[in-house]
């Protein structure tokens, strides 16, 4: 019997992370006498920012380390997963991981009755709003708490790891053992406090809990999600010297008016997307300029509409968007499609910054560039309607 | 020096030679580059090879030629402009030696991954350490197995030749490969011989135009060369690399007759090598490049004493000529690999030239005797008498049916 785990993670940012929790799923699986093993999908290519990425571990209580080995190493993906992390919940709508595969859902390997473990604020019910359905049940368990994001190839430590080690012991105590975890963490560390939290989170999973946080997934649940995975010419069907036709060029004005690569799209990488306030925009062309992705269409009446499709979310247009408030990095769970921000605008502009101003929340944050100073980033405020407020006259705050 | 020529051959292939020259090996391939119409030649001296880029400048800057010529900051650089500017269907030359090629390799190896057909001569130099001017041939053979087309020459006319010959068979459609023009470094590179020089006519009947046409990088042709392309694509590519290799015999073949019927009958078939006195030779000897002339001149030594000896000059050993070159040797009873190159370490610590003869013999139904002699290394002699004591031991092997020793160092102080 194979137990295996997936962790998925954003690349750079979790990538220390998602190998620390691969690589003690082993360490305490090897101390319950099982045989594990632990690698990464690394054709992801896990040095690009924010890009989604794989970290694999995989347990058995009775085969042999090389038969383990010959059933899951040496290859490019997990053929299944009893347990899928997920450590950024962004990611559940969707993983590009590499060109030409298409957007796959991110339960896509998750076996009948095996377990989506979540790191999210949100509900069951938000969640599922962007997953896709399966043909059979499964579990979907939400440890609550944000996606550790701030690891530049270092993790960041904020119990992350010792959290989702505890998750694991509540959805599959056979697998590693809450026991074996605590063990485990109080001898490698000596912080009883890092024990706790794998507890912590053990309980908070377990089914007395209140409120359940492990919900059953019925193939009623969830969204349509159609996903081919493209066939691939065979070798005389392609073009010779490592040669692929490039995009067509074309431009008009207005939405989706630039030509781009409908095969690698690259919109899964971000977590945050921007939000603009087409009526506090100055029509400078700094975000459009600046754009390493050229996700800005211009419109005829001299706005910049964004394809979301192709934004990795770097938040550079927020950075350099001189105006106050009128380009701001927002969590990208709250936007349910990426249809066209200034079609919106154009339709009804009052219903728009309503619309855009309730998905920047209270908790938002805005970037601005101060000469000489760096960069700082600021709470944002609600802006009334055309108030065009130059960045520099704001006055910093903590966030 | 300059002489008008009329000879009978010239005469009776229709004018196809417009004079004779007294030309170097560089100097020939610099005349056989200019014939060839080149684009863009990318530059960084190494000597011996330095003299091709020296006769190239000349011949621009005396009006003669006109090519972009870019001199380039290391060997590294050259051959990326080199690869570059094949991909935009300029027709592109290059060249080095030595530690300079292997300093280049990166730039040599995407150049046959991306499939483009830029010439480069290698003036065959040993590597460093220690270091030394010489010919030795682990230069030009480092990109035996990175999909380049290797032949070598052995005459300043043969050098000429085969840079039409060269473009003629990498720039067809069937192969785009890079063309290695490989050439004994400071003998043929720098030894003088009358060379009868093709006309421009005759050069441009030979060798069409470069057209890379659906490769060709331009902004009215998109298309992206060599993307990250990983474990999806990655075999397919190689497969047809792999199919590149296969199909250049075919078009080398092709190419010399095409060659022999425009300037007479300058190359005898099977083309890929040259055989020589070997119709009833029970033992022979086999090598690459200017070991061919002492090597000739043993067999007519020997053959004056009643000796079955005979002579084979591998021209081309990319792609390697396996089905002809198995034919005619396993009709002898022994073969004598001359290495004038080293593989340290590897089966029976034999040269290269010996493992590829030995591997192409194996399904060989008759398997000759095979032995392989190291010498001539780092620009040592090979001389008549050394070639002479190759065919003894040959032949000694050819009697005995088997060996001890499979390697023999031949001038060897010892």
């Amino acid at each position: 019997m194979i137990k295996r785990v997936e962790v998925n993670y954003r690349g750079i940012f979790q990538k220390n992370l998602g190998k620390k929790i691969g690589s003690d799923i082993v360490m305490i699986a090897s101390r319950m006498g099982q045989k594990a093993f632990s690698n990464g999908r690394y054709s992801d290519s896990p040095e690009r920012n924010g890009i989604p990425c794989k970290y694999f571990a995989f347990v058995s209580p009775d085969l042999a380390e090389e038969e383990l080995e010959a059933e899951c190493g040496a290859k490019l993906e997990i053929d299944e997963a009893n347990i899928s992390v997920v450590l950024d919940d962004t990611m559940c709508k969707g993983v590009e991981p590499w060109g030409w595969h298409g957007i796959r859902p991110i339960n896509e390997r998750v076996v009948k009755d095996g377990c989506l473990l979540v790191f999210s604020r949100k509900s069951h019910d938000e969640l599922l709003k962007f997953i896709g359905k399966k043909p059979y049940s499964y579990r979907l368990a939400i440890l609550d708490g944000d996606a550790s994001l701030a690891g530049l190839w270092v993790n960041k430590d904020d119990f992350t790891y010792e959290r989702t080690l505890g998750g694991i012991a509540a959805i599959d105590p056979s697998l590693i053992s809450i026991e074996a975890v605590e063990a485990y963490l109080l001898e490698k560390t000596k912080d009883k406090h890092r024990a706790d939290a794998a507890r912590a989170a053990y309980e908070s999973l377990r089914q007395e809990a209140k409120p359940p946080r492990v919900r059953t997934v019925t193939p009623n649940d969830g969204i349509e999600w159609i996903h081919e995975i493209p066939v691939l010419p065979k070798w005389f069907e392609m073009q010779e010297g490592a040669v692929v036709p490039a995009v067509k060029r074309g431009f008009e004005m207005g939405p989706r008016g630039q030509t781009r690569n409908p095969g690698f799209k690259r919109g899964t990488t971000k977590t945050q997307r921007p939000a603009v306030r087409f009526d506090l925009c100055t029509k400078c062309t700094l975000c459009w300029a600046e754009c390493p992705d050229e996700c800005f269409d211009p419109t005829t009446d001299g706005f910049y509409d964004i394809d979301y499709q192709y934004c990795v979310g770097c938040g550079k247009c927020a950075q350099v968007c001189p105006v106050k408030e009128c380009i701001v990095m927002v969590d990208e769970l709250q936007f349910e499609d990426d249809s066209s921000p200034w079609e919106h605008w154009k339709k009804d502009s009052q219903d728009y910054i309503h619309w855009v101003e309730d998905k920047k929340g209270k908790d938002r944050v805005s970037y601005q560039v101060v000469t000489g100073k760096g960069m700082t980033v600021t709470q944002g405020e609600v802006m009334p309607e055309g108030k065009i407020v130059p960045v520099r006259r704001t006055e910093e705050v903590e966030v | 020096m300059s002489v008008a020529i009329a000879t009978a051959k010239s005469d009776q292939s229709g004018g196809v030679y417009e004079r004779e020259d007294l030309l170097n090996g560089c100097q020939a391939v610099a005349q056989g580059v200019c014939l060839a119409d080149v684009d863009v030649i990318a530059a960084y001296p190494i000597r011996p090879y330095t003299e091709v880029m020296d006769a190239l400048s000349k011949l621009i800057a005396d009006g003669k030629f006109d090519a972009e010529y870019i001199i380039a900051d290391s060997e590294h650089s050259q051959f990326e402009i080199v690869k570059h500017a094949s991909s935009v269907n300029a027709r592109a030359f290059g060249g080095s030696s030595g530690t300079g090629w292997m300093y280049g390799m990166e730039a040599l190896v995407v150049t046959a991954t991306d499939r483009l057909p830029p010439l480069f001569v290698v003036g065959n130099r040993a590597l460093d350490d220690p270091g030394a001017f010489g010919v030795e041939h682990n230069d030009a053979m480092s990109v035996r197995d990175m999909g380049w087309l290797l032949c070598w020459v052995t005459t300043p006319q043969e050098a000429l030749e085969h840079v039409l010959i060269g473009y003629r068979i990498a720039e067809d459609k069937k192969v785009r490969m890079p063309m290695g023009l490989a050439m004994d470094g400071a003998f043929l590179t720098h030894s003088q011989h009358m060379v009868k020089i093709p006309s421009v006519e005759a050069a441009k009947r030979f060798l069409p135009q470069y057209d890379l046409a659906e490769r060709r990088l331009h902004p009215d042709n998109p298309i992206s060369v060599a993307p990250q392309a990983n474990e999806d694509w990655v075999m397919e590519i190689r497969r047809q690399n792999w199919e590149a290799a296969k199909r250049a015999r075919g078009v080398i073949k092709d190419a010399y007759k095409e060659f022999n019927d425009i300037f007479g009958d300058r190359y005898a078939a099977p083309y890929y090598f040259d055989e020589f006195m070997t119709e009833d030779a029970e033992a022979v000897l086999i090598g690459v490049g200017t070991v061919a002339a002492p090597a000739r001149t043993a067999v007519r030594r020997l053959r004056e004493k009643g000796q079955k000896v005979g002579y084979v000059n591998l021209r081309w050993f990319r792609p390697f000529p396996t089905v002809e070159l198995r034919e005619s040797l396993s009709r002898f009873k022994a073969v004598g690999v001359i290495d004038r190159d080293f593989a340290h370490g590897s089966p029976d610590n034999c040269g290269i030239l010996m493992h590829e003869v030995r591997s192409c013999l194996y399904p060989a139904k008759n398997r000759p005797v095979i032995v392989n002699f190291m010498g001539g290394l780092g620009g040592r002699d090979l001389s008549i008498a050394d070639a002479q004591k190759m065919f003894d031991i040959t032949q000694q092997a050819a009697k005995k049916d088997s060996m001890d020793e499979f390697v023999t160092w031949i001038g060897l102080r010892e």
